[in-house]
């Protein structure tokens, strides 16, 4: 609002003649600008807020004023800290799954004729389009302690059978390999993608300088391909523990024990179970500034470390 | 769904290339055929385990054979009576149609002002709708949904809409590609007397067919498979999506596997049909404008 009416101020002043289409690019921008207002920047300014306050969410009670106090009583709280470690064993176990296992295999099957890897490439994209909440029932079922075709492998091998996600030591773990299973196509594909476009002469200009096959990799492939890895890594440190939330909801509830809880499952935990709109706002606070901070950091790197070979 | 003629001319040139080495990787080739086999069984299998089981009858739901020896749609008859499956299909169509066409269309307004224009603060602006990108869900979700309360739409298929009126991704990708139209054309369409709306509909648009119809493509499954802003809002089945219905399906008969996995099936039935029939379209759309 406070844009559009700069922005006509500042049109009419220099050129008259233009006063009419000056107007009209924020006549265009508004629906956009409107809808992310509303459902993003002042959302954000609300949830500053409501960190400062102790509120329920019902209408009818009063908003108390607290002041730091629960930044304090979260700071304080053996589960937010459970909950920080959890979303970086979140980030560094996907990432195995999300950028190196895909990048070996981009590396290893590149020489596969291109009608086998259009048929590879359709098979290994299916997780990426199936809903997380289906993702997550298929799982269940695979993963049963009683029935569950995973479970009778292990117990066909003679092992005992797992509890994959009661197990407070195992349940991380299942949950990572459900996130990473959704998105290792993915990752492949990119990877492949960007393999693929590497100038086939320059591979051929090494082989006759008598580069072997792991120099090729490790001096050619690896340093073109690596601004596709820093994308996939960022995307895995950024997004990686939000991708979990739905598995954690729908298989865990965050347990057993706090065991899956991560912070974005922290923050529904404190905002909607346990109704403590301060405690829910002030960890979101905590988390965007955190969140903001790891990106901003992660930009600057890529500008900096990311290899273009034109 | 398979392959199609594109690759052939292309590998032409480098045949050539690859007959010299193809000679000596022979067993290379054959190992790399085994990853990928081994990886499409793991990529694959569980969705296959999923429709595999939804068919089987009841007594047989734990049978291990790769495919039903007798096939039942006992559980299909069961998940369609315990759940409105049919009502919460139609609400996620609809919310994920709507979605999709009000997107595209509040995204090509303010791509075309970015593209079209240099305005005062136009960059602030620009790096205001692209930082939105970067805001984590849960950090917006108390507000939101207090104002949906407020508005007295909780438990409506409304409100599951409201906040996808625009999405960073449509504006940026959809500007990405009119920056790259050529000016010429605009002018030219200027000196006849077209105005600006008639240009953005009657020039861009058509003209961006293929940038239009990847991200219709991307958004319709984002916003088919959305779980979270749902999951805020919904309490009775009759106005929720799909995903709601699972797992209210999942929290009530916990381990009723075969009715669950043909509730799933069905949930997954129109973008797996999306997917077979686009499959090209679908990966590269996916792929152009990375993931979320």
């Amino acid at each position: 609002m406070a844009e559009l009416t700069l922005s006509s101020r500042g049109a009419t002043a220099p050129a008259r003649r233009s006063g009419v289409w000056r107007v009209s690019p924020w006549l265009y921008l508004a629906p956009a600008i409107l809808t992310l207002v509303v459902w993003i920047y002042w959302p954000l300014v609300d949830a500053l807020r409501l960190s400062f306050y102790q509120w329920n969410m019902l209408p009818t009670s009063p908003q108390l004023f607290v002041g730091w106090e629960n930044y304090q009583r979260i700071f304080a709280l053996p589960k937010f800290w459970q909950a920080l470690r959890n979303t970086g064993i979140y980030v560094l176990g996907l990432l195995p799954l999300s950028v190196l296992i895909p990048l070996a295999i981009a590396i290893y099957t590149h020489d596969l004729p291109a009608r086998w890897r259009n048929i590879y490439r359709a098979i290994i994209f299916v997780p990426m389009i199936i809903a997380p909440v289906v993702a997550a029932a298929v799982w269940r079922w695979l993963l049963d302690p009683g029935y569950g075709m995973v479970n009778l492998m292990i117990e066909w091998f003679g092992f005992d059978p797992v509890k994959f996600l009661a197990d407070p030591k195992v349940a991380i773990w299942t949950i990572i390999a459900i996130t990473g299973w959704k998105l290792i196509g993915f990752s492949t594909l990119i990877l492949s993608a960007a393999n693929a476009n590497i100038n086939p002469s320059l591979i051929e200009a090494a082989r006759m300088d008598g580069a072997s096959k792991w120099e090729i990799i490790r001096d050619i492939r690896l340093p073109l391909l690596s601004s596709s890895v820093l994308f996939l890594v960022m995307m895995t440190i950024l997004l990686g523990a939000q991708w979990s939330f739905t598995y954690i909801n729908v298989l865990t509830g965050g347990g057993p024990l706090g065991a899956t809880t991560n912070i974005y499952y922290l923050l529904w935990d404190f905002g909607f179970s346990t109704m403590s709109v301060g405690w829910g706002s002030a960890s979101a606070v905590i988390l965007f500034l955190g969140f903001g901070a790891i990106a901003f950091v992660l930009f600057r790197l890529i500008d900096r470390y990311s290899f273009h070979d034109n | 769904m398979t392959t199609e003629a594109v690759p052939q001319p292309l590998s032409a040139a480098p045949a050539r290339l690859r007959k010299k080495t193809a000679a000596g990787t022979g067993l290379n080739s054959a190992a790399g055929h085994l990853v990928m086999v081994l990886m499409s069984i793991f990529c694959l299998f569980p969705v296959y385990w999923m429709v595999a089981t939804s068919f089987r009858p009841t007594n047989a739901i734990f049978e291990t054979s790769l495919w039903p020896t007798t096939m039942s749609l006992d559980n299909y008859v069961y998940a369609l009576n315990a759940i409105p499956i049919v009502q919460m299909l139609v609400n996620t169509l609809v919310v994920s149609v709507v979605v999709t066409v009000i997107q595209l269309f509040t995204g090509l307004l303010a791509a075309y002002a970015f593209a079209r224009w240099r305005f005062p603060l136009d960059k602030l602006v620009y790096t205001g709708v692209a930082l939105t990108w970067l805001v984590p869900f849960q950090v917006v979700m108390i507000p939101n949904y207090l104002l949906v309360a407020q508005m007295g739409l909780l438990d409506s298929v409304v409100a599951l809409i409201l906040p996808h009126f625009a999405s960073a991704l449509a504006i940026l990708l959809l500007a990405q590609s009119m920056r790259s139209f050529p000016k010429e054309v605009i002018e030219a369409a200027r000196m006849d007397g077209a105005r600006s709306w008639r240009i953005l509909w009657e020039i861009m648009t058509p003209n961006l067919r293929g940038t239009i119809a990847s991200l219709a493509i991307l958004i319709f499954i984002s916003t088919w498979n959305e779980y979270f802003w749902p999951l805020l809002l919904s309490r009775t089945p009759e106005n929720s999506v799909i995903q709601i219905g699972i797992q209210m399906f999942m929290t009530a008969e916990g381990n009723q596997w075969g009715p669950l996995m043909a509730a799933s099936t069905m949930a997954s039935l129109p973008i797996l049909l999306i997917y077979v029939i686009l499959q090209r379209q679908v990966i590269q759309s996916f792929m152009k404008s990375g993931i979320r």
